[in-house]
């Protein structure tokens, strides 16, 4: 189920009127019942996947708890094989064998492993993460093993943040599943109010420059370099307002019933280097990665090469975890390598700065590494886009020489994708550097409150994409 | 009294949240008529553009000749040059992106007012193929649905949910704002000359057009489509209207099996229905000059071809 649906919407009706309504210890189960309901309107079947590695995590929780020694490391190792497992097969299956077949070629070989004709489970990495989160936290004596199966399940499940996170850990959901929420009206009203933005943001502004990226992006051969420089400028827009957007609307949905979720997004492009982009950028995976495989890998205590090491590995591994293709690979290598290569040159580009007097107007010295830290993210989004390496690499070639004519196919289209752009970037400003002034959402002022909300449905119905396709985040 | 009464219901949450609920609600509603209005008004006072020509095509026209069909037919017939053979008027319905749904509403839509003496209908070679944005195209009939009850079962097909967003008085003007603006302007009247529905291409396919030659991946058919394309050989067959199929000229061979355009072949013959064939003809295949894109006839292109149809419709 989509949330820029009518079906969501009725849903979401429903299943938050029933929540209130029940008696407390039923509530849970309410949640279960509509999770499984809300994934099983993408593929049924596949339910039998999530059920699988949930059972697998439950008993190695309780098992983990319970052994000692090298026991718990082998439970712990089970979870992570049978989670990593499904992965495998699912996403990595037919990627493996197409690279061993392009491989087998070279020497004149057959590749006679089959291809599997299967569907990528809806949003499979992001609840595989999640469940491998319990039982790393259980085996590190971070949380108790979960004994209600439901809870446990409802963990994995929790319809808000199933196919798209934002990937929580145990210990800010699972107890939260036990608590009584009372029906809070300036609580209930603030979670509608992400919801309605986070749906703005999806249906207005990343659906309507998709219409663009997508003509562009989807016809390589057909089009030059200043197309390919705008259509990747209003991509990494569409990218942040459709992940942005669906976290908004799931922390929102949650915090409706009292729920609190992690924030996932914090105004990103503001960043004023690579470092602080994957600080703002998909919070919950990038500390996901930093908890469990950066550290684990022993982060920066170790020395300086293999501090390198380890920082371009997570990254090269987060790329894959987008998806199987060379081009998220290369993404993922991208953002390593810059971030290893800022770390390496960052007394130099001090003294050069000092040099140049540049630090002497901060400003202008912000502005700059602001739009550095946005002209890199943008590169590094050609790959992401991009249908195959080789489109990749052309485009990159067609940018490089910056070429006319500029692609459009009507005035009305571009004129809208323009005007989202420009919506977006003046409330992303007001929100960095002007908080608590000119507030319309929260103004005291109810006829400005109503005003503003109201307007924003009305934008949404005049300039909302409502054919618009699910959400990119889906796929990973 | 108001104040009181607030304050009193406050301390029920609920029952404050859904006062608030209805307040809000009521407050929608009114800026959503009163938009919806002013759109709805503003839009069929267009007197240029392609909303224009569709509110003529269904409101106005009564031309004997008609061609139907999507952006293909809308640049590859030329009404001035059929109007010489056929010693009849004509106009030329066709809209960019246009699907047999669209074909068989606004032929519903003109049969209601009166009956013309012959149909041409573009058949593109993915006519009857299953794709999304055939539906989704559909929301160029959304601003009829009100006035125009024959058509609202084929706009309904857009979703299940369709009815419910048609409560909106906006919603049918969705992405339509700036065209509505530019279609009111006196100078895009003057821009743009009206040759009776027929939009001109001027271009020719440059070098890197020629390089991407391929079609978009075959798709299985659609049987709504398959349905609806039925349906518009019956309504003419019904009304006696002298209906000819035909699938102009592309500038390049096609891949697949073309199980569309057979099965629009077939379904044409089992009605004893003419179905023309120019997909591949030599005349134009692979002859770039004559082409805008891999699609598309330019002006030139059309001239000719327009003649060919024109002079096989007098046979």
């Amino acid at each position: 189920m989509l949330f820029n649906s009518i079906h969501f919407i009725f849903f979401f009706v429903i299943v938050t009127t029933l929540y209130f309504v029940l008696p407390y210890r039923l509530r849970w189960f309410l949640l279960l019942v509509s999770s499984c309901y809300f994934y099983m309107a993408f593929v049924p079947v596949y339910i039998l996947i999530l059920g699988f590695t949930i059972v697998i995590d439950y008993f190695a929780g309780i098992l983990i708890e319970k052994s000692e020694g090298r026991k718990r490391k082998f439970y712990l190792i089970i979870s992570l094989i049978a989670n990593i497992g499904v992965l495998a097969v699912f996403k990595y299956y037919n990627f493996i064998n197409d690279n061993l077949t392009f491989l087998l070629q070279e020497f004149g070989i057959d590749n006679p492993i089959p291809y599997l004709s299967i569907l990528l489970p809806i949003g499979l990495s992001f609840h595989t993460f999640q469940a491998m989160s319990y039982t790393i936290e259980v085996y590190r004596g971070h949380q108790a093993a979960e004994r209600n199966f439901g809870i446990y399940s409802l963990y994995v499940m929790f319809y808000p943040q199933l196919v798209a996170g934002p990937i929580e850990r145990p210990q800010n959901l699972l107890y939260q599943f036990r608590k009584k929420f009372d029906f809070d009206y300036d609580r209930v009203v603030d979670g509608l109010k992400l919801m309605l933005w986070g749906m703005f943001k999806k249906v207005v502004i990343a659906d309507r420059l998709a219409i663009y990226v997508d003509s562009v992006y989807n016809n390589p051969y057909q089009h030059h370099g200043i197309s390919f420089a705008l259509a990747t400028f209003f991509f990494a827009f569409q990218i942040y307002c459709d992940f942005s957007g669906y976290s908004d609307i799931a922390i929102g949905a949650a915090r409706v019933m009292g729920f609190k979720l992690m924030t996932n997004f914090n105004r990103p492009y503001f960043s004023r280097n690579i470092s602080e982009f994957w600080k703002r950028w998909h919070i919950s995976l990038s500390t996901w990665f930093k908890d469990y495989l950066y550290i684990s890998l022993g982060g920066n205590k170790v020395s300086i090469p293999r501090w390198y090491f380890n920082l371009f590995i997570v990254f090269l591994i987060s790329g894959l975890w987008h998806g199987a293709n060379w081009t998220f690979i290369i993404w993922g290598a991208l953002n390593g390598f810059y971030l290893v290569f800022a770390i390496a040159t960052r007394k130099f580009r001090d003294k050069l700065n000092k040099l140049s007097g540049i630090d002497r107007v901060p400003w202008l010295n912000q502005t700059f590494q602001i739009l550095t830290a946005f002209v890199l993210t943008c590169f590094a989004w050609i790959f992401f886009r991009a249908n195959n390496v080789s489109e990749a690499f052309h485009i990159v070639s067609e940018i490089a020489k910056f070429n006319g004519p500029v692609f459009y196919d009507s005035i009305s289209v571009i004129s809208f994708t323009v005007l989202c752009v420009v919506m977006l970037l003046l409330v992303e400003l007001k929100m960095e550097y002007y908080k608590g002034k000119f507030s319309f959402f929260n103004n005291r002022n109810v006829i400005v409150r109503y005003m503003s909300y109201a307007t924003l449905i009305i934008i949404l119905l005049l300039m909302g994409v409502f054919d618009g396709g699910q959400f990119i985040y889906f796929q990973f | 009294m108001f104040s009181r009464t607030l304050s009193r219901v406050k301390k029920y949450p609920v029952v404050y949240f859904l006062f608030k609920l209805f307040l809000f609600a009521v407050l929608i509603f009114m800026l959503d008529y009163g938009i919806g209005s002013l759109l709805r008004h503003f839009y069929f006072t267009q007197k240029s553009g392609f909303q224009y020509l569709t509110t003529y095509s269904m409101e106005q026209t009564e031309a004997k000749l008609l061609v139907f069909g999507s952006s293909r037919a809308n640049h590859h017939y030329i009404p001035d040059t059929l109007e010489k053979y056929s010693n009849s008027s004509c106009y030329n319905v066709g809209r960019n992106g246009a699907s047999v749904f669209y074909h068989l509403a606004v032929l519903k839509s003109i049969l209601k007012r009166y009956t013309p003496e012959a149909i041409i209908l573009d058949f593109t070679r993915i006519e009857l193929e299953e794709r999304a944005s055939s539906y989704e195209r559909m929301a160029a009939l959304l601003p009829y649905y009100k006035d125009h009850p024959e058509i609202r079962s084929i706009i309904e097909l857009r979703s299940k949910y369709e009815r419910i967003k048609l409560l909106s008085e906006i919603y049918p003007y969705n992405s339509t704002i700036f065209s509505i603006i530019v279609g009111n302007m006196t100078f895009n009247k003057k821009r743009k000359e009206d040759f009776k529905g027929y939009v001109p291409l001027k271009t020719t396919m440059d070098s890197l057009g020629k390089g991407v030659l391929k079609e978009e991946k075959e798709a299985g058919l659609d049987s709504l489509k398959v349905n609806a394309y039925r349906e518009f050989l019956l309504l003419c067959k019904e009304s006696n209207i002298k209906l000819t199929v035909v699938c102009s000229p592309y500038a390049y061979k096609a891949e697949g099996s073309g199980v569309s355009l057979l099965t629009g072949q077939k379904i044409a013959k089992e009605n004893g229905i003419e179905f023309l064939n120019y997909s591949e003809d030599s005349k134009f295949i692979n002859n770039f000059n004559l082409f805008t894109d891999k699609n598309h006839l330019n002006y030139k292109g059309a001239e000719i071809f327009s003649q060919i149809i024109g002079e096989r419709l007098t046979k």
